[in-house]
């Protein structure tokens, strides 16, 4: 179980995140919604590590993360947002160097990351230079490098990023799969309709803040609203998207 | 029409700004570095250069000068000035031509081609021009004044205007030579083909450029000139071409030099034209090409040969290293360029004397001695120069979420690499030059040292380098970790002819040898203990040259 209580991140006295709490079980995906800059990604490298939390506390298993931050890293898999890669190496290379840095054992990894390759489709371009790789080719090869050493925690910021359609069924099978599995999946995502269908749990953020932390179900119930678009938009969106539109066409109609 | 001309002026700045900026690799800077404030760092260390040839001048005065010396000043200036082009030409090789990005950007927008290639014409000469002029800007004002012929008023009035005539003639013929190699090369071999041979072409000029600058004889007296055994070599030297030019422009035409006056104006002549000839067809042949390039190169099936070297961790370091070494482009020049002058210097020492006695053996030791220290130095220095700079900043997080051992294990990883790609090729070296021509108890002896030299200078390196390399940020100007490099490099080399000597001494006993190299293994040893004793407590890595202020600073003055 992840758990994050009440969670503050500043930036030079600006708050990005505030007072952010919320659990995320084993077995269960939650997702974690919020429009462009609404604190999604601090949250989720707040969990990672990569950066600090200006007070608060993460617990993963009921034991703070910063108190044994090498060994919640061993059990911990990330998708950044951004594809970021070394893009001197190959998707093999990269790979095993990712395996490498993770300690694991010479010959299992080399079993995953082939099997990893040949299931994600890149087994003939697994030695071509990851520059060359197209935005979904490297989402994948991210997906393998966050899954290979078999993490308990699951973290995906925007996963389904530059993926295709047959990719994207995949992964959405593959993430209720690791649920079922007992995995924690924590799943940020701007596609509504797929974290409708695989998520058993909202939170959503809003300015920094949370203003929703429940079932799908229960919200429907609660807001008298049918969909989660419907949710989201009266939580999380401020703007009248339709207004604004009109008022887009006619500024460049002008 | 006269909005059409305002709309592609203003273009024209916009792309000649970017482009000139794109010199600079910004991505690889920390958050605190400016790039205009580096490209201002290097033109003040060019105009330094020049204030350092003139000071001299300015306090002493000067004379009348006797031709020989007075070529040989004309000779150093017009030879320097057209290595410093060369070399910043050469750096700039990848903006020099459309690329992927150009076309991707720039193709939707309503810019012309006329407009796009004037301001990449426009920012590929702003850059060698700046550094003409910061590198002359002193001496170029105060030597020439030595270098008048007579007194003639014509003469006094001329030698300001030919001397800086023949600088900027001198610069773009290279500038011009390498952009018509490059150019050719682009044009002639197939796309996929040049991308790999483009590489080993700015390498290869490179350590032309540096070879010839160091290793170049001097022929600056007329009979040196004139030396029938010498016209061959003088053909194939531009910097004397260009001060046969010098004459031309300055009225002091000696008859040696006539040829080589000629000769330079063909040169430029012909450097120009094949330049103009390569910039005008990449544009017209190369752009299509570059836009129908599929968006995956598929690279040829290779063997992947990954041993391991003790832990998971070292195989790691060390083989992100090799590779970032061999396939970045940026790493892969600088490296070069380290190394290209520590070559250039090794050959200069171990190279008999032209036309001198023969060297006798104890000598040619010593000398050898001397060449193998100074590789190994260079070649240590030049990886920590090198590791210093970021290969992909925004991918290093990869690093930081993998982090699942202390600091303390990179730090020996990072060790481990230094020793197998820096120490090791050059023990390689050494022993493959050294044992056809020593007795192999010297060998041993000096390989010995040179390894444990090695783990000194290694220890020395990390004293200061708590990093991962290529993964931190890049703050230029804080740790002027290059001009170390130099000056020590220049401080020590008498000192290190003095270790070579004592070395050789050292070898020719086993006792005298022993102790030698104890010596040297302890204070390693120490070193080692040192870098212990002062490792962080928090065990994190190091990704950033300067920890973030908590008070951000807005520099709005």
């Amino acid at each position: 179980m992840l758990e994050l209580r009440n969670i503050h991140k500043r930036y030079s006295s600006i708050p990005a995140v505030e007072a952010v709490s919320f659990t995320a079980r084993a077995g269960e995906i939650t997702g974690y919604l919020g429009a462009n800059g609404s604190g999604k990604s601090t949250t989720m490298k707040m969990i990672t590590g990569l950066i600090a939390p200006s007070s608060g506390q993460i617990l993963f298993e009921g034991r703070p993360t910063a108190e044994d931050q090498m060994g919640f890293r061993q059990r911990m898999g990330y998708v950044p947002e951004e594809p970021h890669l070394y893009t001197h190496l190959s998707g093999m290379e990269y790979l095993v160097m990712v395996a490498q840095l993770r300690n694991m054992d010479a010959r299992s990894a080399s079993e995953r990351i082939h099997g990893l390759l040949r299931l994600f489709g890149l087994q003939g371009d697994r030695d071509v230079s990851l520059s060359s790789y197209s935005k979904g080719m490297r989402q994948k090869i991210l997906l393998s490098a966050a899954l290979m050493h078999n993490p308990d925690l699951i973290l995906l910021d925007e996963p389904f990023s530059g993926l295709d359609v047959g990719s994207s069924l995949i992964l959405r099978s593959l993430i209720e799969e690791l649920a079922r599995r007992g995995k924690v999946v924590l799943f940020s995502s701007h596609e509504l309709e797929t974290v409708e269908r695989i998520c058993s749990h909202i939170v959503i953020l809003h300015r920094g803040k949370i203003v929703a932390d429940d079932s799908i179900e229960r919200l429907r119930t609660l807001m008298a609203l049918p969909t989660l678009e419907g949710i989201f938009s009266q939580l999380a969106v401020e703007q009248d998207s339709v207004a604004i539109s009109r008022e887009i066409a006619d500024l460049i109609h002008a | 029409m006269r909005r059409d001309w305002a709309i592609r002026k203003s273009q024209f700045f916009v792309l000649h700004r970017v482009f000139f900026m794109r010199v600079i690799d910004l991505e690889l800077m920390s958050a605190d570095a400016d790039p205009t404030r580096l490209i201002g760092q290097f033109a003040t260390i060019f105009a330094s250069i020049s204030l350092l040839f003139a000071l001299p001048i300015i306090l002493l005065g000067g004379g009348r000068m006797p031709m020989t010396a007075r070529w040989t000043a004309e000779h150093f200036f017009i030879e320097t000035t057209m290595t410093v082009v060369g070399l910043i030409a050469v750096l700039n090789w990848d903006s020099a031509f459309p690329d992927r990005r150009d076309v991707l950007v720039l193709a939707p927008l309503p810019v012309r081609a006329s407009t796009l290639f004037l301001a990449k014409i426009s920012a590929l000469f702003a850059a060698p021009c700046l550094a003409i002029i910061a590198f002359n800007i002193f001496s170029g004002l105060v030597w020439p004044w030595l270098f008048i012929s007579s007194s003639s008023a014509i003469d006094v009035l001329r030698v300001l205007p030919a001397y800086w005539i023949t600088i900027f003639v001198a610069g773009g013929f290279i500038l011009f030579a390498v952009l018509a190699v490059q150019g050719l090369a682009a044009n002639l071999l197939p796309r996929q083909i040049f991308l790999r041979v483009s590489a080993l072409l700015q390498a290869g000029a490179l350590c032309l450029m540096l070879s010839v600058y160091f290793l170049e004889p001097s022929l600056e007296s007329p009979a040196a000139l004139t030396a029938p055994q010498n016209q061959r070599l003088l053909g194939w030297l531009p910097s004397y071409w260009f001060l046969g030019l010098f004459q031309q422009l300055n009225g002091s035409m000696h008859p040696a030099l006539v040829p080589l006056a000629r000769r330079a104006w063909i040169g430029l002549a012909v450097s120009a034209v094949g330049a103009g000839a390569a910039l005008l067809l990449s544009y017209f042949r190369m752009l299509p090409k570059i836009v129908e390039q599929p968006d995956i190169l598929r690279g040829a099936r290779t063997v992947t040969w990954s041993p391991r070297f003790g832990n998971s961790l070292k195989s790691a370091i060390t083989f992100f290293s090799l590779r970032a070494l061999l396939r970045s482009r940026q790493h892969r020049m600088i490296l070069s360029f380290y190394l290209g002058i520590g070559l250039a210097i090794v050959l200069g020492y171990v190279k008999p004397p032209v036309g001198g006695p023969g060297s006798a053996k104890t000598g040619a030791s010593t000398a050898f001695l001397l060449a193998s220290i100074l590789m190994m130095i260079l070649t240590i220095l030049a990886i920590r120069v090198v590791a210093s700079i970021p290969i992909s900043l925004p991918a290093n997080w990869i690093i930081r979420v993998t982090q699942v051992r202390p600091a303390h294990h990179y730090q020996r990883a990072v060790r481990f690499s230094w020793l197998a790609l820096g120490v090791a090729p050059v023990l390689l070296i050494i022993a493959v030059s050294f044992l056809s021509a020593h007795p192999w108890q010297q060998v041993l002896g000096h390989l010995v040292t040179m390894l444990f030299l090695g783990i000194l200078l290694v220890e020395i390196c990390l004293y200061t380098f708590q990093k991962i390399p290529f993964t931190c940020s890049y703050l230029p100007g804080k740790a002027n970790i290059h001009f170390a490099f130099w000056a020590c490099l220049m401080f020590f080399i008498r000192l290190l002819r003095e270790g070579a000597n004592f070395e050789s001494r050292m070898l020719n006993h086993l006792p005298t040898c022993i102790l030698m190299i104890l010596f040297l293994a302890i204070v390693a040893a120490g070193l080692r203990w040192l870098a212990e004793v002062r490792k962080s407590p928090a065990d994190e890595l190091l990704f950033e040259a300067e920890i973030a202020a908590e008070i951000t600073v807005l520099k709005l003055t």
